[in-house]
């Protein structure tokens, strides 16, 4: 007995040395890599290889199918363009649109669009494919497109000439640039415009045809999807000859991919093997800002929730710090509201801040009349205890997270009882039914401050505005944000709009999480941004010799 | 024999019709449907027009009842999912399934018979031990953690095999995509094979002709793989029919881990984007596919073993 103790000892020590190195070793290599990654930034492209990048299953190649799914954005962006495209300063930048410009009232934005560009079969690009584009597939509400509720006020695309269309709106909507960027690429009139475009199987699943860099060389269901350059294509030739999306559904695979150079470039979503990664030379990891942020939502039809105070109670209780440092491995920060802080023209963390104090915490709960009065720990109100049902969709890192959150709030004495679901089944009870009282899930949208889609009273308890939040003076904010489209004076709105929210607190805010990289280190060229706004610049990535 | 193949008709009828209800219904009733797959932020609108489009507006009781006429008459619809017939997604991956079970299956029956036979003439020795302890440890290795494990060993510290996909053009290439799903495949059917063959072996080997056998100076190999191992396989056969539909199942999981583009991933994908058409579909084809193999397995066995014909 005392020999395996011995051994035991001995073999403990041996793996904290073994680890203690590794992670020295891997602290090394990020350096070297970081200092490779800016020296190789700044060599020449080199034109030829091909590379290759995972999705989770079959993709649709039309981006307002209403069965184009994350996987298919990812495709989608690189064989078609939209108008616009985020820039790398995260702003609107000229895509399929050189410029644009708003009348005085808001209400007209015309777009000037490239002349000579062709679609991949060398047809001419013109306005009509952007007219046929909005006015059949995305306003048409009878086709029930993907996306389709992001441009609620747009009213109707027309055609000036053949190179200029007019985009009337509703109301005035300063972000419409910013949206055009966001999954709404344009799609060919002459092959869509004849029947229902969304049986076209021919296009929608076997021969897609865009204006993007890389076009369609075959698709083998369940297996890949293989692009080749376009040579024709209006910003330039690509560096990389292919392009292949591998089909892995399995985010162990993918990872086990990228170690046996099968995969380039993808997202990290497990970072369990983040260690490891950052120990191969052949790989490196990187981390973007990205404009997404995590919330819990409270039901506000229920009662409870309408007293701000218990609102606030429940930030204090959750030490979000240490959820980020665990589950997150430390790479997000605090989120105080909706703005997220790659938005650096109008983030501001100077508002109301919700310290983890499980003390404070239980005072705002007595203030608001809940407390313990039994001696059970869990506080109540006219003898009734403080009981909430929590659902989870199954999905990434939420489950583990609303544990944790579970803990920190009965030890605020809230009784939380967690209740696991599938990701459709909670869409259906929680946002077709609206039967929930508190919900986890996170938020992405365009880099641009205009969340009024998620907080206006016109969208409480759809989708878009979860906790069926009503409040006059937020709209008449929000309002004033989207019609205003100088920089400065937007800046001011969106600065109130945080402050406002942090004391009022819509959504309980948890973080705004960094999204990290996985990168094959001989691929280069990429612009830093997170990774969904790094494909609008494929056509500039080059594989090192 | 004629009545034999009537009366499985008839049943195999009726199974068919049960299957179908019973997946129709857990399928149709499970909450969420396509317009939950929507994006979380459509609205209303958005999500009724979806459920228009695809006729889900219709009492579920009526939707079966179309569903079944038109499959009645040979049509199992199109894929909600990728406006495709069912029909065309099944074909397009039913060919790789069936490569992976129909090679699982000949590598399993062979190897699984020859290791039973040395296990049982081996009874209680080394080899015996061995191999019974291969064949636990294959029965209890959850397949996913073995799969992941092999391509940690193989794909990315040896790079010797790919990870995912079917290989392109070349037989060899074929060949080293299909070897890892291949052995997890084995490693739960083979024990079944191995033990039944053993046991059979054992039970046949100690019975009278195969003494006569023996005395009449007959060679000890051909008293075991002529005289005693003819009779061994009857029972045999029987379970190659039980592990066909085991083996489909595996394959869901195999094929997931493998990027392998078969029936499996199929009816994952399907479930899990509520494409109903084709999971009807695909369930209809897999039923069929194994009342058939077990309809062939229940034949070979009645040519095999006369005894049978009475049944």
């Amino acid at each position: 007995m005392r020999n395996i103790s011995k051994w035991l000892i001995g073999l403990s020590l041996l793996a904290i040395f073994l680890v203690a190195c590794s992670k020295d070793n891997s602290q090394n290599e990020n350096k070297n890599n970081d200092e490779a990654n800016q020296e190789a930034n700044t060599s020449e492209p080199v034109a030829g290889g091909e590379i290759s990048m995972p999705i989770a299953a079959d993709p649709t190649f039309n981006t307002w199918h209403p069965n184009a799914y994350a996987e298919s954005n990812i495709v989608n962006r690189i064989i078609f363009t939209g108008l616009t495209k985020p820039g790398k300063d995260l702003t609107p930048a000229p895509a399929l649109a050189e410029k644009w410009e708003a009348s005085e009232d808001g209400l007209t934005w015309t777009f000037h669009l490239r002349e000579n560009v062709k679609w991949h079969d060398g047809e001419p690009f013109t306005a009509e494919d952007v007219v046929f584009t909005f006015n059949n597939l995305v306003l048409d509400g009878s086709m029930g497109a993907n996306g389709a509720s992001n441009y609620k006020s747009l009213k109707e695309v027309t055609m000036v000439d053949e190179h200029t269309v007019e985009f009337h709106l509703e109301r005035p909507w300063a972000a419409l640039p910013a949206y055009l960027a966001f999954n709404s690429e344009i799609m060919p009139k002459h092959k869509l415009g004849e029947g229902d475009p969304w049986n076209n199987t021919d296009f929608n699943k076997k021969n897609p045809m865009g204006t993007g860099p890389y076009k369609i060389e075959s698709f083998l269901p369940g297996q890949s999807v293989i692009l080749v350059k376009n040579e024709d294509f209006y910003e330039g030739v690509p560096n990389l000859d292919k392009v292949t999306y591998k089909i892995v559904p399995d985010a162990n695979t993918q990872i086990a991919q990228a170690f046996s150079k099968e995969l380039d470039y993808f997202v990290l979503e497990d970072m369990s093997a983040l260690k490891r990664i950052e120990s191969s030379k052949d790989l490196e990891v990187t981390s973007a800002d990205i404009t997404r942020y995590f919330w819990i939502a409270l039901n506000h039809e229920d009662e409870r929730f309408k007293d701000v105070r218990v609102s606030q109670a429940i930030t204090h209780a959750i030490d979000r710090q240490a959820i980020i440092d665990s589950v997150m491995q430390g790479y997000g920060t605090i989120a105080h509201g909706p703005i997220t802080p790659d938005q650096e023209v109008y983030y501001t963390d100077e508002v109301e801040q919700y310290p983890y104090d499980v003390e404070k915490a239980k005072q705002l709960l007595a203030e608001a009349g809940w407390e313990d009065t039994n001696g059970d720990g869990i506080v109540e109100k006219d003898g009734k205890p403080f009981t909430i049902t929590f659902d989870i969709a199954i999905q990434g890192d939420l489950e583990r997270i609303a544990q944790l959150v579970q803990q920190y709030l009965i030890e605020a004495g809230i009784d939380v009882k967690l209740n696991v679901l599938e990701w459709n089944a909670m869409i259906q009870k929680d946002i077709i039914e609206r039967d929930y009282e508190m919900l986890l899930n996170w938020w992405s949208y365009p880099t641009d401050p205009d969340v009024y889609a998620q907080y206006s009273s016109e969208n409480a308890g759809t989708g878009n505005n979860i906790p069926g939040y009503k409040d006059p003076k937020l709209d008449e904010l929000l309002s004033k944000g989207q019609a205003t489209s100088d920089q400065e004076e937007r800046a001011a709105i969106y600065r109130e709009v945080q402050e406002y929210m942090s004391e009022t607190l819509p959504y309980i805010y948890l973080w705004y999480p960094k999204e990290l990289q996985l990168r094959n280190s001989k691929l280069k060229g990429l612009p830093d941004m997170y990774y969904g706004a790094t494909l609008h610049y494929i056509h500039e990535w080059y594989l090192e010799n | 024999m004629t009545q034999f193949i009537a009366k499985r008709l008839f049943q195999s009828i009726i199974l068919i019709f049960i299957v179908t209800v019973i997946t129709f219904f857990i399928m149709n009733l499970a909450p969420g449907g396509p317009s939950s797959m929507m994006r979380m932020d459509a609205t209303a609108e958005e999500r009724a027009a979806i459920a228009e489009q695809l006729g889900l507006n219709e009492p579920v009781i009526i939707r079966y009842k179309d569903w079944l006429f038109s499959a009645l008459s040979g049509d199992l619809g199109i894929s909600l999912s990728s406006g495709q017939p069912v029909i065309e997604r099944i074909q397009e991956r039913f060919p790789y399934t069936f490569q992976l079970t129909a090679v699982t299956l000949i590598v399993s029956t062979v190897l699984g018979i020859l290791l039973g036979v040395l296990s049982a003439i081996r009874r209680n020795k080394w080899q015996d031990h061995l191999i019974n302890f291969g064949s636990v440890a294959g029965l209890s290795i959850p397949s996913f953690w073995m799969a992941i494990m092999f391509i940690l060993l193989f794909s990315v510290e040896l790079q010797w095999l790919p990870s995912s996909g079917v290989g392109d053009a070349s037989f060899a290439d074929k060949f080293k995509s299909m070897l890892m799903p291949v052995v997890i495949l084995s490693a739960s059917t083979l024990p079944t094979i191995v033990r039944f063959t053993r046991s059979s072996m054992l039970e046949v080997i100690n019975q009278n002709y195969v003494r006569t056998a023996r005395a009449k100076g007959a060679k000890e190999k051909k008293v075991i793989y002529y005289h005693a191992l003819k009779n061994a396989l009857i029972p045999v056969v029987s379970i190659i029919g039980v592990l066909i539909p085991r083996l489909l199942g595996g394959a869901v999981i195999v094929e997931t881990v493998f990027g392998w583009p078969g029936m499996g991933r199929l009816i994952v994908e399907a479930s899990q984007g509520r494409d109903y058409n084709l999971v009807m579909g695909v369930t209809v084809f897999v039923t069929i596919l194994v009342i058939i193999s077990n309809f062939v397995v229940d034949i070979i066995y009645s040519k095999l073993d006369p005894r049978m014909k009475a049944y």
